[in-house]
């Protein structure tokens, strides 16, 4: 691999990684919301996350353009107030990836949940445990297999990634050229050969992702 | 007796109305678009567009893709075809030039009184057409290595699939400048040209009938309107240089 | 009057749980046949279920406290030992004093010091019993529910397992609810029986 096929992986794994890392908090209460508690205009709570998953990815790229553009309510309030741009740069890759990947992560932490014996997070309180000790020791402990599992499949869909990103992120290479963005690109220009290269490269970090991932389950069976 | 006359002849007048197919640069779009409606006024044919960089539809018709016509940006994407036997090359012409402009958003857009500007670091992103296939893209790089601040600038280019993507960058005022041919700038009120390339890169648009087109005589008839008096004079109002 | 319940209505499935009753007793017998509503009566005391009326556990108004507050140990029927962590892990999950700290009576009582480094999924059905009830007891609680202690234990050993809840009630007489729906569990260990049958108390005497 070339020296700028590295820097391809290596923006993408980073990237990838800090999405993931990034929607784990806001992922794992929202799941626990969804598994453990019930109120009124949950279902809308359930559409809203469900929705990038169903939505075709440009759309939702479009929908982040809109918000996160310089002219958008969010963007445009970050560049008028701190100068500070997101889309076109790798920020707005991390946000694509982090809203794509979002509804995998939630769906399974919370089937992970709801397989939980509420039995045992009930005693635990009774035995004096807030609800915070009783999700740490508890609750995540015994949903660990199907967070984990699901933790992996959002990273494999940040890495992935397209539809979104090249609308909110476009396609520059050295800022927001991932593998999927770079591999469009060398088809685009032509660079068949370069562009199986990237393809290898993509196939064999899936079969990675995959196989360490159905070996940790295995183990944890 | 009249009746069924009339009714035969609704019946093979349309078998004779064809669909051209035509691929067609992204920056021809308002133009062509204008001169198509008239064209389908006049004649019994009908016009299907397919607009995009040249670059890509020129890969279309390589791989197959049904285009009776093909409009293309530069010449390299003409020459490309037509060493593959893809075109006819007797109905090739080249009627048509553009001129690069450098936009900037009209709402807050920074102000810039000289190209070289553009390689301050005020200057976060400019938009360009991919510099490395995209016609567009490509005149705007000559015409940035010219000027000699390619490599300062380099790193701040987004390239877009086509020229018009790039235009939209600025209107919606995602980056700070993009260089576009002078035609688009002038069907968006968003943007502010603050510069007008004159002595940049010599920029000729070549049409021509593809080798196997499914309505040669169709197209042929359409490319003759397309040079004809009335045509110019669309193209002219929309900022184009008429060669010939 | 440890324990009193005052209008505590509670909808089941086939019937409503109403139940208004004052404790006076160390350990009461709730006696009745299965699906009486005894588990859910539990449940209500422990603040593990919404019902409405009023829980009053030594004088204090429990009725809106969450379980952590309501100082209740719950041994419920089917232990509930946490399967992931290790039988001290279990035993020490609610209690008060440092794991390390010496003098644990409950652990000595219950007999259950040599389980402590095992493993909850290699304990037999009378040691999980064991450990479930130490657990309750080390989280100092001012009042005992017990769902049915002896279900799952092999009939042979449950004389031994009895012997163990009896020593258990003599070194921690906190007020207690024993459910069952054996007959010689309760004039083995109860001062007083109350009966629930669909939701009401139908009987109530003491021993």
């Amino acid at each position: 691999m070339s020296s700028n096929e590295w820097a391809i992986l290596g923006l993408t794994l980073r990237t990838a990684a800090l999405a993931t890392l990034l929607i784990v908090p806001p992922g794992l209460a929202i799941a626990w919301l969804l598994a453990r508690r019930r109120w009124r205009g949950k279902s809308l709570v359930e559409t809203l996350v469900a929705l990038p998953l169903v939505m075709p990815p440009v759309a939702t790229g479009l929908i982040l353009l809109q918000l996160l553009g310089r002219r958008g309510p969010v963007g445009g309030w970050l560049h008028r107030t701190f100068d500070f741009d997101i889309v076109f740069t790798w920020r707005a890759v991390v946000i694509a990836m982090m809203v794509m990947s979002f509804p995998l992560f939630v769906r399974a932490a919370r089937v992970a949940f709801e397989e939980v014996n509420p039995r045992l997070e009930q005693i635990a309180r009774t035995l004096g445990a807030h609800e915070w000790r009783v999700f740490v020791t508890i609750t995540l402990p015994l949903a660990a297999r199907g967070v984990l599992s699901g933790l992996l499949l959002a990273f494999a869909r940040a890495i992935g990634e397209f539809g979104a990103t090249i609308l909110v992120a476009g396609n520059i290479p050295g800022r927001t050229q991932t593998l999927s963005l770079a591999i469009y690109n060398f088809v685009q220009l032509g660079r068949d050969a370069d562009a199986f290269r990237l393809l290898v490269v993509a196939v064999v970090i899936a079969f990675a992702a995959v196989w360490i991932t159905e070996a940790f389950l295995r183990r944890r069976a | 007796m009249m009746c069924r006359l009339l009714l035969a002849l609704l019946v093979v007048l349309p078998l004779h109305a064809a669909e051209v197919r035509v691929f067609a640069a992204a920056s021809l779009t308002d133009a062509l678009t204008e001169i198509a409606r008239d064209y389908e006024n006049r004649s019994s044919d009908k016009v299907v567009f397919n607009f995009g960089a040249s670059s890509i539809l020129a890969r279309q018709i390589e791989a197959g893709a049904p285009a009776d016509l093909f409009l293309s940006a530069d010449e390299e994407k003409m020459n490309a075809l037509v060493a593959r036997k893809l075109i006819d090359p007797r109905t090739r012409v080249s009627v048509l030039s553009n001129k690069l402009v450098i936009v900037v958003p009209r709402r807050g857009g920074k102000s810039i009184t000289d190209p070289r500007q553009l390689a301050q670091p005020r200057i976060r992103s400019i938009a360009l057409a991919e510099p490395s296939s995209v016609p567009a893209g490509i005149y705007a790089k000559k015409y940035l290595q010219s000027l000699g601040i390619w490599s300062a600038v380099a790193k701040k280019i987004v390239p877009t699939d086509n020229v018009r993507a790039a235009l939209a960058a600025v209107v919606a005022g995602n980056v700070d400048a993009a260089i576009v041919y002078r035609t688009d700038a002038r069907i968006s009120k968003a943007v502010r040209v603050v510069h007008e390339v004159m002595n940049g890169p010599r920029i000729s648009y070549p049409f021509a009938v593809v080798a196997d087109a499914e309505q040669p005589r169709a197209a042929r008839r359409l490319l003759a309107h397309l040079r004809s008096q009335s045509a110019r004079d669309t193209f002219a109002r929309y900022g184009f240089d008429v060669i010939q | 009057m440890s324990i009193i319940l005052r209008d505590v209505v509670l909808p089941l499935t086939d019937f409503t749980l109403e139940v208004s009753l004052e404790l006076t007793a160390n350990t009461t017998a709730l006696y009745g046949p299965s699906g009486a509503g005894k588990t859910s009566l539990l449940e209500v005391i422990a603040g593990l279920r919404d019902a409405r009326g009023t829980v009053e556990l030594h004088g204090r108004d429990v009725s809106r406290l969450p379980p952590r507050l309501r100082r209740v140990g719950y041994v419920p029927q089917d232990d509930a030992l946490f399967p992931h962590l290790s039988v001290r892990q279990n035993v020490f999950y609610g209690a008060q004093v440092r794991e390390d700290a010496r003098e644990h009576s409950a652990i000595d009582v219950l007999e259950i010091r040599p389980l402590l480094d095992r493993s909850v999924k290699k304990l037999s059905g009378g040691e999980r019993k064991r450990v479930a009830l130490a657990r309750a007891l080390l989280s100092e609680p001012e009042v005992l529910l017990l769902d049915e202690p002896l279900s799952g234990v092999d009939v042979a050993l449950r004389d031994r397992v009895l012997e163990y809840l009896v020593r258990a009630r003599e070194e921690f007489p906190v007020p207690a609810i024993y459910v069952t729906h054996q007959m010689e569990e309760v004039t083995a260990i109860a001062e007083e029986i109350v009966v629930l049958e669909r939701g009401r108390v139908t009987e109530r005497r003491l021993l």
